[in-house]
C-alpha cells in the first residue's frame, strides 16, 4: 500500500467520522468542534490533491472563521441551556423515529445513490490534469480575469449581508437620537 | 524508497522543537525585565548569577504536580486543549526562514499558512474555557473569541500589503525582495501588524482573556501542573514566532547591514529585539477595557490597514517597486 493511499484513507475516515459526530453529538459545542475537525480533514484531502492554497484557505476560513461564528452563537445563548445538551436518546431509537431518523436517512441514501451512480456511469475525463506548481498565482489570475464579475458580485453580496446584519442589530433608541 | 528526505525532515522538526523549548529561558528573562521595570531585582535565589536556573526549578515543580481535572469539567475538551494550544505554536516555525537555506519547508503559501495555523488558537481557548465548566473560564473563552476575530482582520490585511510589495507568499522570497526593509515603505502597515500581533498573542495590554484582576486567570483558571505549563510555553513560543514574523516581513529577516555577521545571527538579533519590545509594552501599559479593545480593532486598525493597502498599491503604481 502506498503512503498516499494510506493518508487518503485516514483523512477521509477522520472527515466522515467527525461529520457523523457533528449530527449525533449531544452538545452543540461538541458538534462545533467536531465540525472543525471535519474541516481539517477536508483541508488534508486538498493537500493530497496538490491544492495547497485551497487547503490553507479551508483552514483559515472554515476552522478559523466559521467555527468562531459558532462560538459567537454559543456566546449569545443561555450557557445553562447549552450545558444541559439535547435529551439523551438511544442511537437506534433516534434512527427509527420519524422526525430525526427515517426521513433524513432516506434523503441521505438517495443522495449517496446519485453520487455513486454519477461516479460509476458519468463520462469523466480520463487524463488527470497535471498538478500546478503555483496554484495561488493561477487562482488569482482566474479570479481577476475570467471570473472577475462573479467574484465582484460575490463580494457585493457579502457586503450587503454585512450591512444588513448591522442594520438589523441596531437598537431603536440609537436611531431616535 | 529513499528514506533520507524523511529522516532529514524529522531532524529539522526536532531542531525546531529544541529551539522552541530553549525559549523557555525567556520566562526568566521576562521576570528579570519585569523586576527592573518595577525597581526590584526579580528572581535571584536559584542559580548564580542572577537566578538563571529559576525556570528549570519551576519546570521541575510543574512536572511533579498532580494532573488535576475538575469533577464537572468536560474531560476530553479539558485534556486536549493545551495540546491544541501548543501545536499551532510549533507549526508556525515550519515556514520561518532562519537563514537563506535554514528553513524547514519554504512553502510557497507561507503567509497564508501562518494565518491559517494561528487561527487554531481560537479553538484551544474555546476548548479550555468551555471544557473547564467554570464561569470565569467561559468568560475568558468568549472574550478570546471576540478579540481574536477582531484582530485577525487587520493582521491579515497588513500581511497582504507586504505580499503585494514582494509579489510572493513565500517568506524567503519576501526576505529576498527587501533590498529596502518594508518598514520604510509602509510604516503604517508595520504599526498595524505590531498592535494586532500583540493582541493576537493575548498579552497585556490586550490580555483580556486571562485578565487576572477580573477573571482569576480566564480560560486557564482550572489548569495546573504540566497542562498549565503547556499554555504558558505556547504563549512564549507564540511571542517568539510573532517577533520572528515581524522581523521577516518588515525588517528584512536574515538580511544584515553594516556588520558582516552570519544571517542566522542577524535574524535572531532582530527577533529578540521585538521580543524585548513586546515585554517592554507588557510591563509599561495598563490593560485596556473590552469596549476599548474592540473599538481600537474595528474603528482604527481596520481603516488604517485598508489605507496601507491603498498606499502600497500607489507605491507599486507610481514607483514600480
Amino acid at each position: 500500500m502506498n503512503l498516499q493511499l494510506l493518508a487518503f484513507m485516514i483523512l477521509s475516515l477522520v472527515t466522515l467520522g467527525a461529520a457523523f459526530k457533528v449530527i449525533t453529538a449531544r452538545f452543540i459545542t461538541h458538534a462545533a468542534l467536531y465540525l472543525a475537525l471535519s474541516f481539517v480533514g477536508v483541508a488534508g484531502l486538498f493537500l493530497l490533491l496538490n491544492a495547497d492554497f485551497l487547503a490553507a484557505v479551508q483552514l483559515l476560513v472554515y476552522v478559523g472563521a466559521i467555527t468562531t461564528m459558532l462560538i459567537f452563537a454559543v456566546m449569545l445563548s443561555q450557557v445553562e441551556e447549552i450545558r444541559q445538551g439535547a435529551a439523551e436518546e438511544g442511537f437506534w431509537r433516534r434512527i427509527l423515529s420519524a422526525r430525526f431518523g427515517v426521513i433524513p436517512l432516506a434523503v441521505a441514501a438517495a443522495l449517496a445513490g446519485v453520487i455513486l451512480y454519477l461516479y460509476r456511469f458519468a463520462n469523466w475525463k480520463a487524463v488527470p490534469v497535471a498538478p500546478d506548481p503555483n496554484t495561488t498565482r493561477s487562482i488569482g489570475q482566474a479570479m481577476f480575469t475570467t471570473y472577475l464579475i462573479p467574484f465582484e458580485v460575490a463580494s457585493l453580496v457579502l457586503l450587503v449581508a454585512m450591512i444588513g446584519a448591522i442594520v438589523l442589530t441596531m437598537k431603536k433608541e440609537d436611531r431616535s437620537r | 524508497m529513499d528514506w533520507w528526505p524523511l529522516l532529514w525532515s524529522i531532524i529539522k522538526a526536532l531542531l525546531i522543537v529544541v529551539f522552541v523549548l530553549a525559549n523557555a529561558f525567556l520566562i526568566w528573562v521576562e521576570r528579570k525585565i519585569a523586576g527592573r521595570f518595577q525597581r526590584r531585582l526579580g528572581p535571584m535565589r536559584v542559580g548564580r548569577p542572577h537566578g538563571w536556573a529559576q525556570t528549570f526549578a519551576d519546570l521541575i515543580k510543574l512536572l511533579s504536580k498532580e494532573d488535576v481535572v475538575p469533577g464537572t469539567a468536560e474531560k476530553w475538551l479539558f485534556l486536549l486543549a493545551p495540546i491544541v494550544a501548543f501545536l499551532p505554536a510549533l507549526l508556525v516555525y515550519m515556514v520561518i526562514p532562519f537563514g537563506p537555506t535554514w528553513v524547514v519547508n519554504d512553502l510557497n503559501i507561507g503567509v497564508i499558512f501562518i494565518s491559517a495555523v494561528t487561527s487554531f488558537s481560537v479553538l484551544s481557548f474555546f476548548m479550555s474555557g468551555w471544557g473547564s465548566n467554570n464561569k470565569y473560564s467561559v468568560m475568558g473563552a468568549f472574550r478570546a473569541a471576540a478579540q481574536l476575530m477582531s484582530y485577525e482582520v487587520p493582521l491579515v490585511l497588513s500581511m497582504i500589503a507586504v505580499v503585494m510589495l514582494a509579489g510572493s507568499l513565500s517568506l524567503n522570497d519576501i526576505v529576498k525582495a527587501q533590498s529596502i526593509p518594508f518598514v520604510v515603505l509602509q510604516p503604517l502597515g508595520f504599526l498595524t501588524f505590531f498592535i494586532a500581533a500583540v493582541a493576537e498573542l493575548n498579552r497585556t495590554p490586550f490580555d483580556l482573556a486571562e485578565a487576572e484582576s477580573e477573571l482569576v486567570a480566564g480560560y486557564n483558571t482550572e489548569y495546573s501542573g504540566m497542562r498549565w505549563a503547556f499554555f504558558f510555553l505556547s504563549e512564549y513560543a507564540n511571542t517568539v514566532s510573532a517577533s520572528a514574523i515581524m522581523a521577516t516581513l518588515f525588517f528584512g529577516g536574515w538580511r544584515g547591514f553594516l556588520l558582516p555577521l552570519p544571517p542566522v545571527v542577524w535574524f535572531l538579533i532582530k527577533t529578540y529585539i521585538f521580543v524585548f519590545i513586546i515585554m517592554w509594552v507588557r510591563w509599561t501599559l495598563p490593560r485596556v477595557r473590552i469596549d476599548q479593545l474592540l473599538n481600537l480593532g474595528w474603528k482604527l486598525l481596520l481603516p488604517v490597514a485598508l489605507l496601507n493597502i491603498a498606499w502600497t498599491g500607489l507605491l507599486g503604481l507610481v514607483f514600480k517597486i
